[in-house]
């Protein structure tokens, strides 16, 4: 892996990258929410996004799967290269691009009528894929998200008799089903218990020898605990959100280049 | 009030009521033969075929509304919506008027039943929009994001996780929008007026149906017509009843 610490916006390519943004703007209407984000993302890396609330994290990490442009208003500029392709390149199918991106959100949301089955299985049938064998694909979801264990004698109860904790965790193993070459994560751990959270980030260890993960969050032990790099986004008053500065996880916490990143880490505000 | 409203109806209804009140029909039988014979079977299957009808026309342009008003970007909604609340004020006299003048008194066709559908579905479909709308905007939107997160294209999401989710909802609003229109008196009136044969064409030809049993009894003038009258208001109020009993059954049932 060829990491590099930035500390400016400007944009290094990485030969090693699976996912690169490049120069991404990003506007509601007529507000610029984010200004010029270059990052890359390594093969089977982790990557965290860090900063306070309302700079813009959860908004970029929608532009990675192509769920920003869903919102009415949507503004983007820049490109996104997933294994060397331009996302938004003019013909390329939003829904093609989300089969390989897949995204786990911040509250559980399983789908109510679906029983637990039902649900690691609803990626397949929304997309009107028949496979040979569901009973294995179920439960090697279900384990990879490391819930079998608790399941696997009630896979068609509903899934809303599941747990915060356990939810979250289907919510995973629904994901895995479509055996995803990135998974998006926005602050997927914030409305659970500290020992779901722990399971969680145990979980995203495991999956990052075979994925991609990118993975938003508040909690900076947890982005210590997980990512190989963070990101460090910033909105100052007025402005629109940018990267202040990215790099080695462990580098950025320990001595990072910026002040400003110097003062969130260590909790002087955010 | 209502308790003695529903009173008056089951105890005047009751003198007349008997099995074969159900499903005979009324041929031969003028306003005074006594209540052993006739019955107002053919305008119970008539009201099942008229409202039947409107049901089928109402339903699906009324649901395909409601998903336009929820899950598009249209540039109408807006106007859509609007109409949708003002068609709801609609008398019932005026759809049937609306009705008559434009398919009767052009000459274009006949009485028949089918026009009493259309104009009972021109007063359900101002239900149908509005509950139905209500209802898909009450499933959360996250499960909408889930289902395009994993890749899923936009039909398919409607169809396969919000239409069961809203289910139990839709199925109100439709046998809300039916209860409207199961008694309405006076569109029938103007389109499908009445006959004393069991008809099962609504097609062609006149169609009796409960309202106007009720009407044309009634406004004979004698007591074993009145009678008659006040079997079928409890009969139409039977068929109401279990309209709303199913609603709450078939909702129960989803919720666990």
């Amino acid at each position: 892996m060829n990491l590099q610490t930035q500390n400016s916006n400007i944009a290094v390519m990485d030969a090693d990258s699976h996912l690169e943004a490049r120069n991404i703007h990003v506007w509601f209407k007529e507000r610029h929410v984010l200004s010029d984000v270059s990052l890359h993302f390594p093969t089977n890396s982790v990557t965290a996004l860090i900063g306070p609330s309302g700079c813009g994290k959860s908004t970029f990490i929608r532009t990675l799967n192509r769920m920003h442009e869903l919102i009415p208003g949507a503004g983007l500029a820049g490109s996104i290269y997933l294994d060397n392709e331009d996302i938004y390149a003019p013909g390329v199918d939003p829904v093609s691009i989300r089969l390989r991106v897949g995204m786990v959100f911040q509250k559980p949301n399983p789908f109510p009528t679906m029983t637990i089955k039902g649900n690691v299985l609803a990626g397949l049938r929304l997309n009107n894929r028949r496979i040979r064998d569901e009973d294995s694909l179920v439960e090697s979801c279900l384990n990879r998200a490391s819930i079998w264990n608790e399941v696997k004698d009630r896979l068609d109860a509903p899934a809303g008799s599941l747990s915060g904790g356990q939810q979250q965790r289907l919510c995973i193993a629904r994901s895995l089903a479509m055996s995803p070459e990135v998974l998006l994560m926005d602050e997927p751990c914030s409305a659970l218990d500290p020992g779901s959270t722990r399971r969680i980030e145990e979980t995203i260890r495991e999956l990052s020898a075979d994925m991609t993960i990118v993975i938003v969050t508040h909690n900076m032990q947890q982005a210590q605990r997980v990512s190989d790099q963070t990101a460090f986004f910033l909105a100052e008053e007025g402005q629109p959100g940018h990267v202040v500065e990215f790099g080695p996880t462990d580098n950025l916490f320990s001595s990072p280049n910026d002040p400003r990143t110097e003062d969130y880490v260590n909790g002087r505000f955010g | 009030m209502l308790g003695s409203i529903i009173f008056s109806i089951i105890s005047w209804g009751l003198k007349a009521v008997s099995p074969h009140f159900i499903y005979q029909n009324n041929v031969y039988i003028t306003p005074t033969t006594s209540l052993e014979y006739g019955g107002a079977g053919h305008a119970l299957i008539g009201s099942l075929l008229v409202v039947g009808l409107a049901t089928l026309i109402a339903v699906p342009l009324g649901l395909a509304v409601a998903v336009y008003l929820t899950e598009t970007r249209g540039r109408f909604k807006g106007p859509v919506r609007f109409l949708a609340q003002s068609m709801s004020g609609l008398p019932s006299i005026v759809a049937g008027l609306f009705v008559y003048a434009l398919f009767i008194a052009t000459g274009t066709v006949n009485l028949a039943g089918w026009l009493g559908s259309l104009a009972l579905a021109l007063l359900m479909l101002p239900t149908v929009v509005r509950m139905s709308e209500e209802v898909l905007k009450l499933v959360p939107g996250d499960l909408r994001s889930a289902a395009l997160a994993l890749g899923a294209p936009q039909r398919r999401t409607f169809f396969q996780v919000i239409m069961p989710t809203a289910k139990a909802g839709l199925i109100t609003a439709i046998l809300l929008g039916v209860a409207r229109v199961v008694g309405e008196t006076a569109p029938l009136l103007l389109t499908t007026r009445l006959m004393s044969e069991t008809s099962v064409n609504p097609f062609y030809g006149d169609l009796a149906t409960l309202p106007t049993f009720i009407f044309s009894n009634l406004t004979a003038g004698f007591d074993t017509g009145r009678a008659r009258a006040w079997a079928a208001a409890f009969l139409l109020l039977a068929v109401v009843g279990l309209i709303f009993g199913a609603t709450r059954a078939l909702t129960s049932q989803k919720v666990k």
